[in-house]
């Protein structure tokens, strides 16, 4: 895009005397803060990560100022204090997170200090990771513009973090879906010690983006106040007017160390450090305001006074702000899921026509979104003409609910799972259904997002909760090799915050999937994709199924020995068992659905009368669920068990391709069957 | 000629020295140094020649002393007065704003009616881009005191000398 004028709309000059007072006072109040932030740690009293915005100063005023609160979006990143206090955080709010009280707006002391939220004005929580939070930006951009909103979504990060990959993926997904989105990057030369020359070939990282077909790219020096604003003013009324996104790279100076854990001196010359400070934007505005004859010397040391005095109330409320208390961490891990009050157990006893799973993942799909007009779904070939969903779980949505609610996902499953994350900020009534890849196999690129999203709820303090359901098409059987045939929640299930259900019959599959979708939080959704179409996975599935969360389902009773499974080998242990049944070896079967939450009643009560347990699941052995399942049954169940508990699963290997490497590595009927013997006769 | 004002910054390291190497190839008598860190409208009003020195700093941004005093400059009318402008940059280190603030300076003294003059030639200098070139010309002197110090009293009295010619 060709360099369009920026409108001098602010100047020294014109800017009227009471605009500038209220500049001059948040700078103030800002410095204030970020001079005495360090006494704090040096007092054992808190805030022992402090990454000061001193040279920062223009452009977080500019960015702040131009935050609509409840209208607009914003994402601070860890050096934004000003822009939080220019966006109308008070300054006790400021010292609440610094020093980790319970009232922080931000997390209730949850989360690292210096970042700064408040999600009930729309200021988001976010993650430490760098540039992280582009793909929310992006995602709740989805949303300003899917609802029509004259807003924008603001992004705030450093020059450095622009290398991330998820940057990319942000810029170029907000480029091509022409969405209502602001950039800001603060150049301050560094990461951390790394200067920028070490990240980008242009040394304006902005350059690097100058072939994207809709991204505005402007400059500005963001040590200066005007030249800061009038960007600012100029990327915000592009972005609505326009429906466009804009790249606005802010030149600074970092006047100190990275942050109080970095030493600059080891690094910068004694030059460097002193031309750092001579540019102090601060400074420079405070010349300006008396070199134009806007204030005289004792208005502004009046204004200087006010602000001591101001902090000095908000130090003392914050110091006096209760701790969070210890017995609070298990609240908001995950919220409340929808009950289901037809189905409390998640059972039914419908007879008629038998559906096969895939047809009733669609089914449901498509029942919810005619429930709920809020719901979105994309992910890879999710919609082209006959084409619906890489496996055709989602066939026939996009043609019944259009292109704005059912769409294809570019190949970048972070940004899938970024961006659901973003839109499901948007507001409370979305839910967003994700194909979080086109196998589980390719959700590793997702990680950083699934991570943390998964912590959203509770480092958010239960302000936000990301309300999306993960589907993916899981497992092997299918002749898929490595890259085919993953299961990952051996994998995830160490990390909490998020749900996870494996279903293996149709009707489960459609319970659980209703019941993903009408409530809040994260659920990962695991299909086993070969049994789609498999008519050993079909049942007769009620209209309004629903299963809750948590609950196994006994798939065939029994009394000498239990079977715990899920997904694809349920219906091996089904197979074994009904052989062990012959020899009049009568083993219960359960099938989890759920892993997180956990069953443990169903599965304590069933040790309880079997006394030996035979766990089974086709993801690896070594560090699967089983082991955990395993070491829960010992600790809760250990006078029960007459045996040794074993387990059944893959080998310590990748899967192989020739369906002969797949069948010496994933679980069969006659392995099972095999390992239920040797337990009934220890 | 008329009276010819040198205006750098006391406070810069190189630049002054550059300075005062221009001071004297003009002859100390010819010309009136003044301290661009305390400039004021005045000095412009006071003479019709102006020599202006402004470094590039910060990836093609002026220094400070320039950008504050921007907003009287602005509202000048310098019809009938004569400038030129040099500048220190790193054409190495920052190719791709090498020299910017010679650039920046002059398109403000021209939309001010100003008239430009001491342009030079791109021989000699090996950059990406800058603010300072203009239709096949630099539109002032461009010096590089990191990496090319040797050529700096060339270009100064070559520059001196085309000076006395294009002002008035
Ligand atoms: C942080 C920094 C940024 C700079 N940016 C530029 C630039 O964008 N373009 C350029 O030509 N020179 C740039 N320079 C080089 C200076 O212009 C050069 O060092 C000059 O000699 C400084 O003059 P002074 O000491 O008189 O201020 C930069 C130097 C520093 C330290
Ligand atoms: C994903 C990730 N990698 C590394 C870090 C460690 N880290 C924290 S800040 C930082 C430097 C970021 O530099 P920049 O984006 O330029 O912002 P600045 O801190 O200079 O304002 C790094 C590497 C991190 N927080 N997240």
């Amino acid at each position: 895009m060709k360099n369009l004028e920026i409108p001098k709309i602010y100047s020294i000059k014109k800017t009227p005397k009471k605009t500038l007072e209220n500049w001059f006072r948040l700078m103030t109040i800002g410095r204030a803060i970020d001079n005495k932030a360090p006494n704090y740690l040096k007092q054992a009293i808190g805030w022992s990560y402090h990454a000061p915005y001193a040279g920062h100063d223009g452009i977080q005023l500019a960015v702040g100022q131009h935050f609509e609160k409840n209208k607009d979006h914003i994402y601070l990143y860890y050096r934004e204090m000003l822009t939080a206090i220019a966006a109308g955080m008070t300054s006790e709010e400021i010292i609440l997170n610094g020093i980790s009280k319970a009232t922080d707006p931000s997390s209730g002391g949850r989360h690292m200090s210096n970042h700064f939220a408040k999600p009930e004005w729309n200021i988001h929580s976010v993650s430490s990771s760098t540039g992280n939070h582009t793909l929310h930006a992006v995602g709740t951009a989805r949303a300003i513009k899917y609802y029509g909103e004259k807003a924008v979504a603001i992004s705030g990060q450093g020059e450095s973090s622009v290398s991330e990959g998820y940057v990319y993926e942000a810029i170029t997904g907000a480029d091509k879906e022409q969405l209502p989105v602001i950039f800001v990057v603060q150049d301050n030369g560094y990461g951390i010690s790394v200067p920028k020359k070490d990240q980008t070939a242009n040394r304006k990282v902005a350059n690097n983006f100058s072939g994207f077909k809709n991204l505005r790219i402007i400059h500005c020096n963001g040590k200066d106040v005007f030249d800061s604003m009038n960007a600012m003013a100029e990327a915000k009324r592009f972005a609505i007017e326009e429906s466009k996104p804009v790249f606005l790279q802010a030149n600074c100076v970092r006047m100190g160390a990275h942050s109080n854990s970095d030493d600059h001196l080891l690094y910068r010359s004694s030059a460097e450090r002193n031309y750092v400070i001579e540019y102090d934007p601060h400074a420079k505005f405070r010349r300006l305001l008396l070199r134009y004859n806007r204030f005289t010397e004792e208005e502004l040391l009046e204004i200087e006074a006010a602000v001591k005095a101001e902090i000095k109330v908000s130090h003392k409320a914050a110091m006096n702000a209760p701790d969070p208390s210890p017995d609070s961490i298990y609240d908001f891990v995950i919220p409340e899921p929808f009950v289901s009050e037809k189905y409390p157990q998640g059972l039914h006893s419908e007879v008629g026509e038998k559906k096969k799973l895939i047809t009733a993942l669609n089914e449901t799909l498509k029942a919810e979104f005619r429930h709920n007009p809020d719901t979105f779904i994309w992910g890879q070939d999710m919609a082209n003409k006959d084409k619906g969903g890489i496996f055709n779980v989602s066939k026939g949505m996009q043609q019944e609910f259009g292109e704005k609610r059912v769409f294809n996902a570019p190949i970048a499953e972070d940004f899938i799972m970024g961006t659901a994350n973003g839109m499901s900020r948007y507001n409370k009534k979305i839910r967003v259904v994700v194909e979080g890849a086109e196998f589980a196999d390719y959700f590793w690129p997702a990680m950083e997002q699934y991570v943390d999203t998964s912590h959203d709820y509770w480092r958010s303090n239960g302000k936000f909760s990301p309300n999306i359901t993960i589907r993916l098409a899981s497992g092997g059987y299918i002749g898929g090799g490595m890259y085919h045939s993953q299961n990952i929640e051996g994998a995830l299930v160490s990390i909490p915050g998020v749900r996870i259900v494996y279903p293996s019959f149709a009707d489960d599959a459609a319970g659980l999937l209703r019941t993903a979708m009408r409530s809040e939080g994260l659920t990962m959704f695991m299909e086993p994709k070969a049994l789609y179409l498999d008519p050993k996975a079909a049942t007769v599935v009620p209209d309004d199924f629903e299963v809750p969360f948590g609950k196994a389902r006994i798939r065939k009773e029994g009394d000498m020995l239990t079977i715990i499974t899920y997904g694809n080998t349920t219906h091996l242990c089904l197979d074994a068992a009904n052989k062990l049944q012959e020899e009049g070896i009568n083993a219960e079967v359960i099938d989890l659905r759920s892993l997180i939450p956990l069953d443990e009643e169903a599965i304590i009560n069933s040790v309880k009368k079997t006394n030996k347990v035979l766990l089974v699941h086709e993801d690896k052995v070594h560090g699967g669920f089983g082991g955990e399942l395993s070491a829960i049954i010992n600790e809760k169940a250990f006078e029960y068990l007459d045996a040794p508990i074993r387990r059944v699963g893959s080998p310590f290997t990748p899967v192989g391709f020739n369906r002969i490497l797949e069948q010496a590595i994933l679980p069969n009927a006659d392995i099972i069957y095999k390992a239920a013997k040797d337990l009934i006769s220890y | 000629m008329k009276k010819t004002a040198i205006i750098y910054s006391y406070n810069s390291q190189k630049s002054k020295k550059v300075a005062e190497k221009i001071i004297a190839a003009f002859g100390e008598s010819n010309i009136e140094a003044i301290n661009a860190e305390k400039l004021t409208k005045e000095v412009f009003e006071n003479f019709s020649n102006f020599i202006l020195s402004s470094p590039t700093w910060f990836d093609g941004e002026l220094p400070n002393y320039w950008d504050e005093f921007v907003p009287d400059l602005e509202e000048m009318d310098l019809k009938g007065k004569t400038f030129t402008v040099f500048g220190l940059g790193n054409q190495k280190d920052y190719p791709e704003n090498f020299c910017d603030a010679i650039g920046i300076l002059v398109e403000l003294l021209e939309e001010c009616g100003a008239k430009v003059v001491g342009r030079t030639s791109l021989e000699g200098y090996n950059y990406e881009s800058s603010r300072a070139e203009q239709d096949g010309l630099f539109v002032g002197l461009p010096l590089d005191q990191e990496n090319q110090a040797r050529l700096t009293n060339g270009r100064i009295e070559s520059w001196v000398t085309q000076l006395i010619k294009e002002m008035d």
